[in-house]
């Protein structure tokens, strides 16, 4: 069943060069448990694509229905993992993990038990005292994932949430979401520009065009779970993703030569 | 442990600027007490330290000077409560809200533009002689600084702060408390010392022109009586308010600031 469904979603921007058509004619749906990669140049509209289905902006024209209801405006069931951890740097680790528990009045003994439990899920139990400003960029999105759990969406949307990170760190991560992925087979959708890690999370990557914003391809990844970047299968399979990247990133250059010339 | 003589470095170099400080103010007494010994200028206008000196102990001594200090910090007390109380709602509210910022914000940075010892010939008529007008011209001299402060400082907060406030189901009154209160915490320092300072000013320039017991009025009083060291003993005090203000209040509160937000 679709938990979200996309049907002819179009994003035009005013700007004062005229109007920029980021998206066109997008028809998507996400499977309930669905781990959906979205790939493409920079450029091609994927952010919006996932502010859209957020509720932090409104579609140009067509329809996006998440769990039956029309998108209206940004939900705690859809919550959202940005690039920058947007962590609330007035409050500690644990003030920041149970924030939105406190916002819906949850009462304090199982915001407590939670916020322990998924403290402890992304391996930071000993920090749940310790500064925002006082953590790592790698712990700093530990915690945003923490966060996120906390509030126990229907729908992940994460905005290239580790392209911030050196490679080690992003590995250790990808293990944590994993683990987080696995246990509670949330719905997840991924923006990345990082073919491999696309393919090494994803049970579906899209990959979008860098023109006019459309989504030029699907590519379903049915390796068994606990991959590795460096497996052969998924280092196959983004070849062939990166492949048509390739053509589509010197297709849209080319077309802009033709512009200039 | 590269950190260790860096900070051993700061702790030394704060000592020095303290000795340093120390000297240059001796420097500057004994530079006065020479002046006034070698009787260039007359004593009722060029008092010696000792004068002022004797004039402080006296006014600490018979209890006119802290009375006078009290009764200006409750007079500024109370109006610069007032002035926070609602420049940082306001702030805030502006920096939300576009109509009103449109309206009432190009009101209030007219307003800023009015010096604030404007307001009293308006305060007098309005309210009188009373303790009323000279609250009247602090709010007034503070208000829209605090206010435009605020509202500049929530425009400046993060979008991503903002973006993550509804997805945590901070909305309503909620939003404006735990995340936009917060958010703009600094700026609310920030605001609430150039509010002070100006609340100061304010007060300072009331009591300069007003018959009533206060800091400012023995400044005055000391220029009609002739009492030089008077003068000056109460310029001296109103420096230390002052600085002791700034030092205590402020400094730590820009410390909590610099440390929790990273800023300021």
């Amino acid at each position: 069943m679709a938990v979200v469904e996309l049907k002819k979603v179009a994003k035009v921007f005013a700007s004062q060069a005229g109007r920029l058509t980021v998206l066109v004619d997008i028809d998507l749906e996400v499977a309930d448990g669905e781990f959906l990669c979205v790939v493409g140049p920079s450029g091609c509209g994927k952010s919006t694509l996932l502010n859209l289905i957020a509720g932090f902006e409104r579609p140009s024209s067509g329809e996006i229905v998440v769990n039956g209801q029309p998108v209206t405006g940004p939900s705690p069931s859809r919550f959202v993992i940005f690039q920058e951890p947007a962590l609330f740097p007035w409050l500690n680790v644990y003030q920041n993990v149970v924030f939105g528990l406190r916002m819906a009045g949850v009462d304090p003994s199982e915001q407590q038990d939670k916020a322990h439990a998924l403290l402890k899920a992304v391996h930071l139990s000993k920090f749940a005292q310790a500064w925002v400003t006082e953590i790592s960029g790698g712990m700093k999105q530990r915690v945003a994932i923490a966060r996120a759990l906390a509030m126990d969406p229907d729908i992940l949307l994460m905005d290239e949430p580790f392209a911030a990170l050196d490679a080690q760190t992003r590995d250790m991560l990808h293990e944590v979401l994993e683990e987080v992925y696995q246990q509670t087979s949330k719905t997840i959708v991924f923006v990345t520009h990082n073919v491999r890690e696309a393919v090494r999370l994803g049970s579906r990557v899209i990959l979008m065009s860098g023109q006019e914003g459309r989504i030029i391809e699907q590519f379903p990844v049915h390796l068994p779970r606990n991959r590795y970047l460096e497996d052969v299968e998924v280092v196959t399979i983004a070849s062939r993703i990166r492949d048509k990247l390739r053509q589509e990133v010197l297709r849209s250059s080319g077309e802009e030569g033709e512009h200039a010339g | 442990m590269p950190a260790e003589p860096e900070i051993a470095g700061k702790a030394a170099g704060k000592w020095r600027g303290r000795v340093a400080r120390v000297l240059f103010l001796l420097a500057l007494g004994i530079l006065w007490e020479s002046l006034s010994r070698a009787g260039v200028w007359n004593e009722l206008i060029f008092p010696a330290p000792g004068a002022v000196i004797r004039s402080l102990a006296d006014g600490i001594g018979d209890g006119s000077l802290p009375r006078a200090v009290g009764a200006s910090m409750v007079r500024l007390g109370i109006g610069y409560s007032i002035s926070l109380l609602i420049g940082i709602p306001a702030g805030m509210l502006l920096g939300r809200l576009r109509l009103l910022d449109d309206t009432v914000g190009s009101l209030a940075v007219g307003l800023q533009a009015l010096p604030s010892i404007c307001w009293l010939p308006l305060a007098v008529l309005w309210f009188g002689l009373s303790e009323s007008a000279m609250q009247f011209v602090i709010i007034m001299g503070s208000l829209m600084a605090i206010t435009l402060t605020v509202r500049d400082g929530v425009k400046t907060i993060p979008t991503l702060y903002l973006r993550a406030a509804p997805i945590l189901g901070a909305t309503g009154w909620r939003f404006y408390r735990y995340v936009l209160f917060p958010a703009s915490f600094p700026s609310v320092m920030t605001g609430a010392k150039l509010g002070w300072t100006f609340a100061w000013r304010s007060l300072m320039a009331a009591e300069l022109l007003y018959v009533t017991t206060g800091i400012g009025s023995t400044l005055m009083m000391g220029r009609e009586l002739h009492d030089m060291p008077l003068v000056i003993a109460a310029m001296i005090a109103i420096i230390v308010i002052g600085l002791i203000t700034d030092r205590l209040v402020f400094r730590l509160g820009e410390d909590f600031v610099h440390r929790r937000w990273g800023v300021g």
